[in-house]
């Protein structure tokens, strides 16, 4: 699919992608070393202690500060219990290190599917999440850092299957990076969190521009054929009445000459099937993709039979979804891997 | 990354779950300080909590921002005038805590999202603690940690499903999490090291209890009304007798209108010069050493309830053994700071020891000799004859009991009440009927006019030895007054005349000196813990134990306590050996945590049908042909067959078994033919495995 790699214009594009960056922004590039070394991808994940980071929150910090306090006034009071009570904290603290490790560790992640998007649109990935059968989790969230986090519901079901929507910026075949998984369950005092590599790519067309279909080609009118013989708009020819056929139709002249009866058949033109050549639509690369995307949704809205040429593929006239998606998945790849 | 993605909306509030333990766990938390905030605070804790509560329920709305300011105004004015009229315009403790549990109060009225809500959950954590500056009793504890377990659950519940409203859910999870906590909470209490106060803060002005500094008679009568405890002792060896057991507590040199006041006493201080040639040395406490040498002692600890003042009680003669502890001139003795919290400390007493073996200075001789001028005239002219006829402070002293004795005294609860002029003649020529004090205060009087040194010495007398840890409880009704008069050879002797009129009082307690009437005027429970139903008292001496224990163990676990139970665990008190035990019982008791933590049940076992085809995949994953996951045995069969050449039309018969056991629900099955089918695929399961080793 990549024919078009070598194409001058991909690297004259400053807005083309290179390889996918999805969450450098929050990490350094160090960081993201160490962690691939760490955390391979794979399709599939299970965490344990190998690949589970665990931190104070700003609220455990406070929480800490909290002590401090109590401590403080434990010493000044000479108040036993107040020790009591700032040691009760503190060792609900450390135990809570092992509850939210817990929480994430066991869980295993899977990338199920994905749904292709336009630049613009929301690319969505269904992820899922399975639990080991002894132990409910609760408070887990996922999702990719440019997305939206959601929530894995893991305490009646030991399966959930998260659909995390990331925006879809460029047009290609990108990986979204690293999901992140992160829980502050029980006390919010800790979170327990991990930046999971599954190997996801995710594909986004061009962002349609919709436009008039550009002129067709004169010799377009004889390739395929011209005629809806199902049609109702012109006479065509006669022939021996079926029962079923429309009374409308019936050619009751010649029914008084002879005992035969005949009807008329009619038959509609069908618009020609179209073509759509990347090369001849105007504008900028980018910009022509775009055209191509809108005239092919186009096309398949109002049912229209279309073949596309793109680059040196040639699509051959299909009508549907699947060869929408075909063509779109050309237009999203287009130049790009 | 054009736009920084907002998290989950539902992340930032406050779920329902959440916020109704947290309504609840102000409640829980606020409810003990009542006792000592002013009720105009709680009145505004309990009417921000019903507005909080309509708005849980959605009947109110959000105060605005007037509303909340007024709150605030009211509340800070408050606390002010409040301070201001207790009079100390200082910053107390009781202020600090009014203030805390308003800001409290005030901020359910705005708790909105998350960061307000941690907020209160920190400051109940911290009420609960500033509840033990105030009482630290075992019940007081119970109850706080129930308080601890509702917050964390309010805690628990910011982090939970935000589905469902599951409070049982939190507060099930908050107790397991809490009850995880408390091994390595024992171990860091008693390791942790404990260091005196940094810098000194201001004492929670806690009320005054037992005996005070000036005495009329008819008090201790009234503190016998309360079956309050006084203080626990334990002694390293066998108890004294009861009638031996006076607890000096304070010395009364002073008498007026009626009243005795305790006179000025010096601290010992071991090096002073006399400050006048005449004036005898107080005794140091090297001499008194010494002077003890050889005399029998009674080793003991005592552990005294919060009295917010400074004396302590002891019996005679006593020498201090903890550090804080002074001893006055008139051998009592007195800690360093008012006695706010309970307190324990070890004393030595020598019951045999001379008190004053230096004589009385002029001073003092003025002082324990001093009368109101022409009063109580009566019991002057009785003094002056009793002395002309004995001349000598014992004989006087026996001829003063012995009138007691003889006449018809009584000893009641509830004595007459006395004028405030010529009181003592009232009461020894009139009424006759009184309390330890007015005998105590005759006694005095008599030996006064009769120009021998005497004072009243107030304290408790007995005590209750609880079986079951042997200590002994005192109780305030066990408060007591009794007479120390001077004799030049045998220094300060101890009279007790209330040992004439009331002998069982001081031989097995007050109980057995009460008449009926007395007993029916005591409150309840003190009526009870002194009379003898057995299964109660039993009852009562087992909470007592309980208490003692308690105090003994973690209220009073102190510096010096530490460092024993230390020396005991690791032979030497050093830091790295701390640090090391530390560490060590720490991990245990994490470890036991985690253990619980990750512990998992054995995984069910599989179904052999579910065996069987993880088997057949495993036989064609050794030969090369590994099954996909989305195919079952009918798909998989076939791809098997024809990547490595087999005709396995005779296996279609398993295949089908396999897929009739897998899929369809058990209860449709047949035991029998299911028995039937598992052997047959496992026949040609064996088959297959011999046709693939053959095909390679």
């Amino acid at each position: 699919m990549s024919a078009a790699s070598a194409n001058p214009q991909q690297d004259a594009n400053p807005s083309l992608p290179g390889a996918a960056t999805g969450t450098t922004s929050r990490r350094s590039k160090r960081f993201d070393r160490w962690l691939e070394a760490r955390i391979p991808p794979s399709a599939s994940i299970t965490l344990s202690q190998r690949n589970i980071f665990i931190f104070p929150t700003r609220t455990g910090f406070a929480y800490s500060g909290l002590l401090l306090l109590l401590i403080l006034g434990a010493i000044n009071y000479q108040a036993s219990l107040v020790y009591g009570m700032a040691f009760l904290l503190g060792s609900l603290f450390l135990i809570t290190i092992l509850y939210t490790f817990r929480n994430l560790s066991g869980l295993t992640f899977e990338l199920v599917s994905h749904r292709p998007a336009f630049v613009g649109e929301n690319l969505e990935f269904s992820v899922r999440v399975v639990r080991p059968k002894q132990h409910p989790r609760e408070g887990i969230q996922l999702g990719w850092p440019a997305g939206d986090k959601q929530w894995a519901e893991l305490f009646e079901t030991s399966t959930d299957v998260a659909r995390l929507y990331v925006p879809a910026e460029r047009r290609g075949l990108h990986n979204p990076g690293r999901l992140l998984v992160e829980t502050f369950f029980p006390l919010g005092l800790l979170r327990a969190w991990t930046w999971i590599d599954l190997d996801a790519r995710g594909l986004t067309y061009p962002k349609p521009i919709f436009d008039d279909y550009p002129a067709q080609g004169s010799g377009n009118r004889t390739d395929g054929s011209l005629i809806d013989p199902a049609g109702s708009e012109d006479f065509t020819d006669l022939r021996v009445y079926q029962p079923g056929d429309p009374l409308k139709h019936v050619l009751w002249r010649s029914y008084a000459k002879s005992d035969d009866l005949m009807v008329k058949n009619y038959a509609s033109y069908v618009e020609p099937r179209l073509w759509f050549d990347l090369e001849s639509l105007p504008g900028g690369l980018e910009e022509r993709l775009s055209r191509m995307a809108g005239l092919a949704l186009k096309a398949v809205r109002e049912d229209r039979e279309f073949g596309a040429r793109i680059g040196p593929r040639v699509i051959a006239p299909a009508k549907g979804q699947q060869h929408l998606d075909q063509v779109l998945r050309e237009l999203g790849l287009y130049g790009v891997h | 990354m054009s736009t920084k993605a907002p998290a989950v909306g539902v992340a930032y509030q406050i779920p329902r779950n959440s916020l109704a333990l947290l309504m609840v766990a102000q409640l829980v938390v606020i409810i003990p300080h009542t006792l000592q905030l002013s009720v105009w605070i709680v009145a505004v804790a309990l009417f921000c909590g019903l507005w909080r509560t309509q708005i849980y329920r959605g009947r109110w709305n959000y105060p605005n921002s007037w509303v909340r300011a007024a709150l605030v105004v009211i509340s800070i004015v408050g606390v002010g005038l409040g301070a201001a009229t207790g009079g100390s315009m200082s910053f107390s403790l009781e202020a600090a805590t009014s203030l805390l549990v308003l800001a409290f109060a005030l901020k359910l009225l705005e708790m909105k999202n998350r960061r307000d809500a941690y907020l209160v959950i920190f400051l109940s954590y911290f009420v609960i603690s500033t509840q033990f500056l105030f009482d630290q009793s075992l019940p007081v504890a119970l109850y706080e940690m129930f308080a601890t377990v509702v917050v964390t659950a309010a805690l628990v519940g910011l982090h939970q499903l935000h589905s469902q409203v599951r409070p049982l859910a939190s507060i099930k999870l908050a107790t397991w999490l809490i009850a995880q906590a408390i091994p390595l909470t024992v171990v860091l209490f008693l390791l942790f090291p404990r260091v005196g106060p940094i810098w000194s803060v201001p004492m929670p002005g806690g009320h005054q209890t037992g005996i005070g500094e000036h005495l009329t008679p008819g008090d201790v009568a009234s503190l016998s009304q309360s079956d309050e405890l006084a203080f626990r002792a334990v002694f390293k060896s066998r108890i004294p007798a009861h009638r031996d057991l006076y607890w000096r507590g304070l010395v009364y040199s002073q008498f007026a209108g009626g009243t005795w006041s305790v006179g000025t006493s010096d601290i010992t201080d071991l090096d002073a010069p006399a400050r006048r040639p005449e004036e005898a040395k107080p005794q140091s406490a090297e001499t008194m050493a010494q002077a003890a040498e050889g005399l029998a002692s009674i080793d003991y600890q005592v552990m005294l309830q919060p009295t917010g003042s400074d004396w302590l009680y002891a019996l005679d003669v006593a020498l201090p053994r903890t550090p804080t502890l002074y001893r006055t001139d008139d051998y009592r003795l007195v800690n360093n700071t008012p006695v706010l919290s309970v307190m324990r400390y070890d004393v030595r007493s020598y019951p045999d020891l001379l008190m004053s073996p230096g004589g009385l200075s002029l001073r003092q001789r003025y002082v324990e000799t001093a009368l109101p001028e022409a009063d109580n005239p009566r019991i002057r002219e009785l003094a002056t004859q009793l002395w002309q006829q004995t001349g000598e402070v014992e004989a006087f002293a026996n001829a003063v009991m012995a009138q007691i004795r003889e006449q018809p005294f009584y000893y009641t609860l509830q004595p007459p009440k006395l004028p405030s002029d010529n009181s003592i003649d009232a009461f020894w020529f009139d009424t006759k009927r009184g309390f330890c004090t007015h005998y105590a205060g005759a006694l005095v009087f008599l030996a006064r006019a009769a120009n021998i040194p005497a004072r009243m010495v107030g304290g408790y007398q007995g005590g209750e030895i609880n079986p079951i840890t042997g200590h002994l409880v005192v109780r305030q009704y066990d408060a007591h007054a009794w007479v120390e008069l001077w004799d030049e050879q045998a220094g300060w002797q101890r009279f007790d005349p209330t040992a004439s009129v009331a002998p069982q009082r001081i031989e097995e307690g007050l109980d057995a000196a009460l008449s009926s009437t007395d007993r029916a005027s005591l409150p309840t429970l003190s009526a009870l813990r002194l009379a003898d139903w057995e299964s109660l008292t039993d009852a009562l001496q087992w909470l007592d134990s309980l208490e003692h224990r308690w105090n003994l163990w973690v209220v009073g676990f102190d510096a010096n306590q530490q460092a024993g139970v230390l020396r005991e665990l690791l032979g030497k008190v050093e830091p790295w050996r701390i640090a090391l035990a530390l560490l060590f019982t720490g991990a245990i008791s994490l470890g036991l945590a985690a253990a619980i933590v990750f512990w998992r049940r054995r995984a069910e076992p599989l179904a052999p049908e579910v065996k069987l085809f993880q088997r057949f995949g495993r036989l064609g994953a050794s030969a090369g042909v590994p099954r996909a996951p989305h195919e079952g045995p009918s798909s998989y069969l076939p791809r098997l067959a024809q990547e490595k050449g087999l005709v396995v039309e005779d296996m279609q018969g398993c295949v089908e078994d396999l897929e009739q056991v897998m899929y369809n629900s058990s209860a449709d099955q047949n035991p029998a033919e299911r028995q039937q089918a598992l052997r047959r695929i496992r026949q040609q399961l064996r088959r297959l495995q011999v046709r693939l080793a053959l095909s390679n």
